[in-house]
């Protein structure tokens, strides 16, 4: 196990090593040796304006995701439990998620102006809807001898909802905010190049303009590592969240 | 063949109708396009030409990425997954890799490839390349041993088990991870249009709109591209069923 990380390790830094020799041979401005892109990282990483950026980003990043995942676990319980439901609002659901969430970017500045609002409204839409369908997925694949089980015993809907459809759904949901978050991040990105003041997407927009090509590169990398550890954190919450499943289910436990 | 859904479609019917209502009614023509005022200008952009033109561009440059997403994807996925070593060498670059939005690497392919179409090629590539190399990595792992074995003892050839064992094997992951690419290559794509304005494209077209304050024609690109993204969803599923008929309902993959 540890020789086959270390095998991983080396080929990484062979990478870097490559990359390294190219830009010192390319000389380039469009190819900083990685040193340099680490200097300047490690110089303006923990400076209060780089800070500001990431929070702004993280900022709505949170707002837009509790909004869409709201929206989207509701709905999709409600759809997956009626069928009538279902069908009416399914042509109108599939056309609006098959609408790239850029596409709206445009709608919602004419319609909130270059605000936070815009950006928010943006990431909950493209958050909105992986969620909505793997909710719904998850209460359509409750067995019907457990649907049966509660019909005769009288429960009530909100009851149904709660105690049945919400637990039996969850592995499923948690699915779908897992798609969603790699989603969210990219719709804050491309929502902060549209006259954002700050944040990741404006803080790479505005070195690539005014051509300080290390510090784009150092912020390219910083999403790639904010990525990687809000994915890494999402697992860990999963596995706290579902830890019942992942026994029940006969499935390793990761 | 599906009974239409009446109750769906009316529901389409109804929202159009209300937001014409409200727009005519709440005077608000100034942040909203009313449908039919959409319809209209979709209409007229298609009849001239010029909407007709900027979706070639972005089908263009869509379709150039995805197939180069796919090649690499499926050659990479397929030799990794192959290969216990190979994939334990490559493992810390592609969890370095993957990470990344490629939406955060566009300002950096304008850099290096300018406006164009190879721009939006290589961005929509990048995007799409993970699903499909992940997709394939797992297919081909997870295949069945006997069968390689079995071939093996035939007398198969390492390359030849590749290519008539592994891949076979793979091909319903492939097909997910395709399916999975598609929509993230869509958004990639238009938004590296909509930076790089006056190049053509359907992203860039909106953004011209956007500027002009032309709302019934940013409202009837929406609708354009809604449709355009919803026939690629539509036709990856009909391919994917025909190309891998074996494979049942409910599948999984990793995204």
């Amino acid at each position: 196990m540890i020789t086959r990380r270390l095998l991983g390790v080396a080929v990484f830094a062979a990478a870097l090593g490559v990359w390294e020799t190219w830009a010192h041979a390319e000389a380039s401005f469009l190819l900083p040796p990685v040193s340099m892109v680490a200097e300047r990282a490690w110089q303006v990483w923990p400076t209060s304006e780089f800070l500001l950026n990431v929070a702004g980003s993280l900022k709505r990043l949170a707002a837009g995701y509790a909004i869409g995942a709201g929206v989207g676990v509701a709905v999709g319980l409600v759809l997956g439990a009626r069928r009538g439901a279902r069908l009416a609002l399914e042509p109108l659901i599939e056309f609006l998620r098959a609408i790239p969430p850029i596409a709206i970017v445009p709608v919602l500045v004419v319609m909130l102006g270059l605000g936070d609002g815009m950006r928010v409204a943006v990431i909950a839409f493209g958050v909105c809807f992986p969620v909505l369908v793997h909710a719904a997925q998850g209460v359509r694949a409750v067995s019907p001898e457990a649907r049966d089980t509660a019909a005769m015993l009288h429960v009530g809907p909100a009851e149904l909802l709660y105690r049945l459809y919400l637990p039996a759904a969850l592995p499923s949901i948690v699915a779908g905010l897992r798609v969603a978050l790699s989603i969210g991040l990219v719709l804050v990105v491309i929502s902060e190049f549209v006259g954002s003041p700050d944040g990741l997407g404006y803080y790479i927009l505005s070195s690539s303009r005014s051509f300080n090509v290390p510090e784009m590169y150092g912020g390219i990398l910083f999403l790639g590592l904010l990525g990687y550890v809000l994915n890494r954190l999402f697992l860990l919450a999963e596995r706290h969240v579902l830890f019942w499943h992942y026994g029940a289910a006969g499935e390793p436990v990761r | 063949m599906k009974p239409p859904n009446v109750a769906g479609w009316l529901v389409v019917a109804l929202v159009v109708a209300a937001c014409e209502a409200a727009v005519r009614l709440l005077d608000l023509y100034d942040s909203v396009a009313a449908p039919t005022a959409a319809f209209g200008a979709l209409v007229a952009g298609l009849a001239s030409g010029e909407l007709s033109g900027e979706i070639g561009t972005t089908l263009e440059s869509y379709a150039g990425g995805l197939a180069l997403a796919v090649a690499a994807g499926v050659v990479l996925g397929v030799v990794l997954g192959s290969s216990r070593v190979l994939q334990d060498a490559s493992f810390v670059v592609i969890e370095f890799l993957r990470p990344i939005p490629a939406v955060a690497l566009i300002p950096l392919a304008i850099l290096f490839l300018g406006l164009g179409v190879p721009m939006r090629r290589f961005v929509i590539a990048y995007a799409a390349v993970w699903p499909i190399l992940i997709n394939t990595l797992y297919g081909v792992r997870g295949g069945d041993r006997l069968l390689h074995d079995v071939a093996r003892t035939s007398g198969v050839s390492s390359a030849g088990r590749l290519v008539r064992v592994a891949l076979p094997a793979a091909l319903p992951s492939i097909a997910t991870g395709i399916r999975v690419s598609a929509s993230i290559a869509l958004l990639v794509g238009v938004t590296a249009e909509f930076l790089s304005p006056g190049t053509g494209g359907i992203g860039s077209y909106m953004h011209r709109q956007q500027l002009a304050f032309q709302l019934p024609e940013l409202y009837g690109a929406v609708v354009l591209v809604g449709v355009l993204g919803y026939a690629i969803n539509v036709a990856l599923g009909a391919a994917e069923r025909r190309v891998v008929f074996w494979v049942g309902e409910g599948r999984t993959g990793a995204r």
